[in-house]
């Protein structure tokens, strides 16, 4: 452990100093909390990432619509399932080099590290399914009231106990 | 991504964010987050680097089971070779929204804001 890392090591400096002007619009709120109910070696655990990773044989997410009008996101989301392998995605976010997760998924999704944590009982269970949406979303509302809600619904479906969110 | 994050534990699962800009993701009040230096693109660790993926996806699931207070934070010791961040940071693509307030740099307030218009402004 460290006592703490550099927010800006990977942002060039128009990107620090947006950051910064987003963190100043922002005022702590109550922030939710559900302990963790059991140990983790018995914990379904589902992963879910920001990098717009699809499967080839689903639906792409809408880049050409973020080229036409760079304010806005494809706020949809996509079911990656617990055996997919790397060769059967692609990775759509526009802003990071999308042939590192195309060549190993584990970079952005790390379903078989987790299958490996999981076959070693170090947590109960992988889920049955994962989730990817394009963090580039300036516009939150209708990834909030349509995508989220429906994530959740499924999380709920197959007893979720555990969500880790990784940036892309 | 702390907005999904808070959704989601509202609804009754535990979570955390992994985030390689904290400040960010800890300003929009998360219950959990794990703090990492890993470039984007490769947030876990590099392509076919087993062992760094591992360490950090077991970093933030164990980071779980100590975390008992809402709003906790703990960050990972891991790196990249400064070499390797370098050519990683110049091979990063350049995001449609830069380029264009590249070329309508009189709209940057919106971004800086977040006043984003429903359509494109021009």
């Amino acid at each position: 452990m460290t006592d703490t890392i550099d927010s800006y090591r990977f942002t060039g400096g128009a990107t620090k100093r947006l950051v910064k002007s987003w963190i100043k619009l922002e005022s702590p709120r109550n922030i939710p909390w559900f302990p963790l109910a059991r140990p983790l070696s018995d914990c379904t655990v589902a992963l879910v990432s920001t990098g717009g990773i699809a499967l080839k044989t689903d639906v792409p997410f809408d880049q050409e619509g973020e080229r036409q009008n760079p304010w806005w996101g494809d706020p949809s989301y996509r079911i990656l399932p617990k055996d997919v392998k790397t060769k059967d995605v692609r990775v759509y976010h526009l802003h990071i080099d999308h042939t590192l997760g195309e060549r190993d998924l584990n970079c952005l999704l790390p379903v078989h590290r987790l299958n490996e944590l999981e076959n070693e009982g170090k947590i109960g269970k992988s889920a049955p399914a994962h989730y990817s949406f394009m963090g580039y979303l300036l516009n939150p509302k209708e990834f909030l009231e349509i995508s989220i809600p429906a994530i959740i619904e499924n999380l709920r479906a197959d007893a979720v106990d555990v969500v880790l969110l990784i940036p892309a | 991504m702390g907005l999904a994050q808070r959704e989601i534990e509202k609804a009754g699962m535990a979570t955390i964010s992994l985030s390689n800009i904290p400040d960010l993701t800890a300003s929009v009040s998360v219950p959990r987050m794990v703090g990492i230096e890993h470039p984007f693109g490769q947030i876990m660790g590099m392509p076919g680097d087993d062992e760094r993926q591992r360490a950090v996806l077991s970093g933030a699931l164990n980071a779980i089971e100590k975390m008992t207070v809402p709003g906790s934070a703990l960050y990972l010791p891991y790196t990249y070779p400064d070499t390797i961040l370098k050519a990683e940071i110049s091979s990063q693509p350049e995001p449609p929204i830069a380029t264009y307030l590249k070329r309508r740099p009189w709209h940057l307030p919106r971004l800086f804001t977040r006043k984003i218009p429903e359509h494109d402004p021009d």
